[in-house]
């Protein structure tokens, strides 16, 4: 039915998609399994920090770094900006007992916040970035570029490197223990107003490291984030809110599957029939699935 | 010498009413108190408002002479004083060592880490024949145990222990009452709240009878506990025929 | 109390039908009407947001679903613009009850995502199909209200003002009607205290489908008289900033209480293109009412309305509209 080659296209860019949705979507499990809210300023930090990253590395309008420089740098700001976030936004609401609603509207205020800042620093027009890597290369009777081979390779590196962080380091275990009992979390000295920063600061550099991945294989936009929020929002449903784990399957699954539908049925119906296929997976399952019931 | 913790007209409470109308108590150094009293007339609500993890209270609290009634809650236990939650404060998806190690969190815990990780597995060895099992699988008297191990690995200078038997065969009571004998006979003062009348009784120097958010009975070792009284307070007094 | 309010309203109204005759630009009737198109749209999410304690987030793609059905029906199909506001109104009913279904029976933070992704989805296919829809750039020379004698384009917007206060008038006399029946008993019963709603014998899905389907018709009507009126269709409708205006307005305004979205509603469109004529603030602005929104949330929870009514039946504070987390 279908050739090895075209499985070998949908495989490759499915994972590509699939890595990005997967980095992308652990930033927003983190902040709602600690913080108990969803962050929906997530496609926008995305989206602000491909541009930081092009303010840095742009050779004509930029301060011309190399593009690891431009990565690297890039991290601490996004901290300051998530730890910024969460101290505007999130934090004037704790213990309210609409706390969850309350930041779905402030977090959302903060995307339009930031999404017409970026329009008015940076302007609408588009913007390249230059990959940390050059050249393509044929894996499966596919060819795609370096650095795609590079996002598809990076990405379980970071998503280990977050599970190790948060499972072996006295702070990744504190914010765990936030998310699984913020009283008893207390109980035992945490501080978890500082750590409630911590995890918006992570999440949110893990948002802006996405959004540099994404910016090297396609154009810079104000609107660069607006349509992965979506794709995000559909996978932490589909995986389960709770659990990281189940987030990133369900990313993964989630890009081949699109892969796989741009290949059939085009890419103006792709999105239409995966928010079909969500209808239908939450009617069944309503806590996703991978994920527990919640509230 | 000074109290271990000393509390005067102490008013909390959630939203708009208050549950504690001016509390005053006081737990000497080395001292074992326990408080008694029907549910909902603020028992935990007092131990919420002395670590401090609840946001509205008013009054004058002291912990071996110095206020922490400002006192954010990490900051209460930096100073040792510890607050044994009831057995739904334990983290579900933790495994039991994981929980106990993380449980010496601030420096002062950390410093001691190993020998009371040491006493704890001791005192519980249940404990550490499920080390890796995680909270969510354990049995009520195992969770309570975790719970108490958990408050000892908090490096505590005090133990504020809010119903521990709750839910307990009278098997598991007694091994309970070993270990918290144990726990205050190293001289740690202990607060302990219960709805167990003979429980407490049995392991404690002084009582406080709690009525309404407030203390109404103090009672010495050697005093006599007056069951009439209790009855009353559980059942209300019109129990005429 | 409710006395009140009513008399400040029916003065409100009389005030608003003279207006005309002391404002006679047409600058000046665009943004009125604007305030009074935003006033039934946000007044209307008050129904399944404050009313229904629905996370209703689809609801600025039902008054987009309204403006598009509506534009494509009298420009594609030569419907009559009247007739084709009435179909932007179903049209947009029916995107309610589509989406009602997965909705009713989730919880709290999911309905939000699902209907937030839903209202996603509505651009994504109004944009992708632009054959129909004109794609970005929309649908532009829609046919216009006509009445036998009466000329809308000539009269410096008279007409359309009238049009335009006609349904507001009637949504909100259709919102309280509603509100205050049967229906509107039970759906504050299920937002306050749903397990006992329940076991009352509340049938919750049917009543959060009925809801949603309610307050969308009245956006779609809304969204109908918007493409009728400016002539013009275009993706802008459904975007996060126009979300986020019309959303403050029900929160600013005050959950829960019809008439106080309908009061932000002219503050904050009055404050918005009063700000877009200054220089460089017209993307700016969006961003002053984001600021406004956080503010307002965090000192002002019961709504501008708190600020007139000292008691309020009806005054509640997005706090109150949804139950607590349980952890």
């Amino acid at each position: 039915m279908m050739t090895a080659e075209a499985l070998g296209t949908i495989l490759v860019s499915g994972l590509v998609l699939g890595s990005i949705y997967a980095l992308m979507a652990s930033g927003l499990s983190l902040v709602w399994s600690t913080l108990g809210i969803f962050n929906f300023a997530h496609g926008t930090l995305m989206t602000l920090g491909a541009y930081v990253a092009w303010s840095l590395t742009d050779n004509a309008a930029g301060l011309g770094l190399s593009p690891i420089a431009g990565l690297l740098l890039t991290i601490p700001i996004m901290v300051l900006v998530g730890a910024a976030m969460e101290w505007l936004v999130v934090r004037p609401f704790y213990g309210h007992r609409a706390m969850m609603l309350i930041t779905v509207m402030t977090t959302l205020a903060a995307t339009v916040f930031i999404g017409k800042g970026i329009q008015l620093i940076w302007g609408a027009r588009l913007k390249q970035l230059e990959p940390l890597v050059a050249g393509k290369i044929t894996i499966l009777g596919t060819t795609i570029s370096a650095q795609e081979l590079l996002i598809i390779l990076l990405a379980p590196v970071l998503l280990a490197a977050l599970w190790a962080f948060l499972r072996w380091s006295a702070t990744g275990r504190g914010i765990r223990a936030v998310g699984q009992n913020p009283y008893a979390a207390k109980l035992i000295g945490i501080n978890v107003p500082r750590l409630f920063i911590i995890t918006f600061a992570l999440s949110a550099t893990l948002a802006g490291l996405t959004g540099v991945l994404i910016s090297s294989v396609r154009l810079i936009t104000p609107m660069l984030g607006d349509e992965p929020l979506i794709k995000a929002l559909i996978i932490v449903i589909f995986g389960g809110l709770g659990s990281l784990a189940g987030t990133i399957w369900a990313a993964y699954l989630i890009g081949i599957a699109e892969a796989f539908l741009i290949y059939t049925i085009g890419i103006y119906w792709a999105p239409s029939l995966i928010f079909i296929l969500l209808i239908l997976v939450l009617l069944l399952r309503p806590q996703g699935l991978f994920g527990k019931v919640v509230r | 010498m000074t109290d271990a913790l000393r509390i005067e007209g102490l008013r909390a409470g959630y939203d708009d009413f208050d549950v504690l109308e001016g509390m005053s108590l006081h737990v000497g150094a080395g001292e074992r108190v326990g408080l008694f009293g029907p549910n909902g007339h603020g028992k935990t609500t007092l131990l919420n408002a002395i670590s401090a993890t609840l946001a509205r209270r008013e009054g004058v609290v002291s912990f071996f002479g110095d206020r922490i009634d400002r006192a954010r809650p990490q900051e209460i236990v930096v100073r040792g004083l510890i607050h044994v939650a009831q057995a739904n404060s334990l983290f579900p998806d933790m495994e039991i060592m994981e929980t106990l190690e993380l449980a010496a969190w601030t420096p002062r815990a950390r410093a001691d880490k190993v020998a009371n990780l040491d006493k704890v597995l001791t005192l519980f060895p249940r404990l550490a024949e499920r080390r890796r099992q995680q909270a969510k699988t354990l049995s009520g008297g195992e969770r309570q145990m975790l719970s108490i191990g958990v408050g000892l690995m908090c490096a505590p200078r005090m133990l504020m222990l809010d119903e521990p038997t709750l839910g307990l065969s009278p098997k598991l009571k007694d091994e309970l009452a070993d270990a918290i004998g144990a726990i205050s006979a190293g001289g740690t003062p202990l607060l302990l709240v219960e709805q167990d009348i003979a429980f407490v009784l049995a392991l404690v120097d002084r009582m406080y009878l709690v009525d309404h958010g407030t203390i109404t009975r103090e009672i010495d070792r050697g005093g006599s506990v007056d069951h009439q009284e209790i009855m009353d307070m559980y059942f209300g007094t019109e129990t005429a025929p | 109390m409710k006395l009140d309010r009513s008399l400040i309203a029916l003065a409100a109204l009389a005030v608003a039908l003279m207006l005309p005759l002391v404002i006679e630009d047409s600058y000046s009737r665009h943004i009125l009407i604007i305030v009074f198109i935003y006033a039934i749209v946000a007044a209307s999410w008050d129904l399944s947001l404050g009313y229904a304690g629905v996370f209703n987030f689809a609801h600025m793609a039902f008054f987009g679903v309204g403006v598009y059905a509506t534009a494509m029906t009298a420009k594609l199909l030569g419907v009559d613009p009247w007739f084709a506001m009435l179909l932007g109104g179903v049209a947009a009913a029916a995107a309610a009850a589509l989406v009602a279904l997965p909705v009713v029976r989730l919880q709290g933070i999911y309905v939000v995502l699902v209907t937030f992704a839903f209202s996603q989805l509505i651009l994504q296919v109004v944009i992708s199909q632009s054959d129909l829809t004109g794609g970005t750039q929309g649908l532009v020379r829609v046919p216009t209200l006509e009445l036998p004698g009466y000329n809308f384009l000539r009269d410096y917007k008279l007409g359309y003002y009238y049009v335009a206060l006609g349904l507001l008038v009637i949504t909100t006399i259709c919102l309280r009607a509603l509100v205050r029946s049967d229906f509107g008993m039970s759906i504050q019963a299920l937002r306050d205290n749903e397990d006992y709603g329940v076991a009352r014998g509340i049938p919750i899905a049917w009543q959060r489908l009925k809801v949603l389907v309610f307050s969308a018709f009245f956006a779609g009507v809304a969204g109908g008289f918007y493409a009728v009126y400016l002539r013009v269709a275009s993706p802008e409708v459904f975007s996060f900033a126009t979300s986020s205006l019309v959303l403050s307005m029900v929160l600013v305004g005050g959950v829960s209480t019809i008439y106080g979205p309908i009061l932000a509603a002219v503050v904050l469109t009055i404050a918005s293109e009063a700000l877009a004529n200054i220089d460089g603030l017209a993307e700016g602005r969006f961003m002053l009412v984001a600021v406004a929104m956080i503010v307002g949330l965090r000192y002002l929870p019961g709504g501008l309305i708190s600020a007139f009514t000292r008691t309020g039946r009806g005054r509640v504070s997005p706090a109150q509209v949804m139950p607590p987390k349980t952890e």
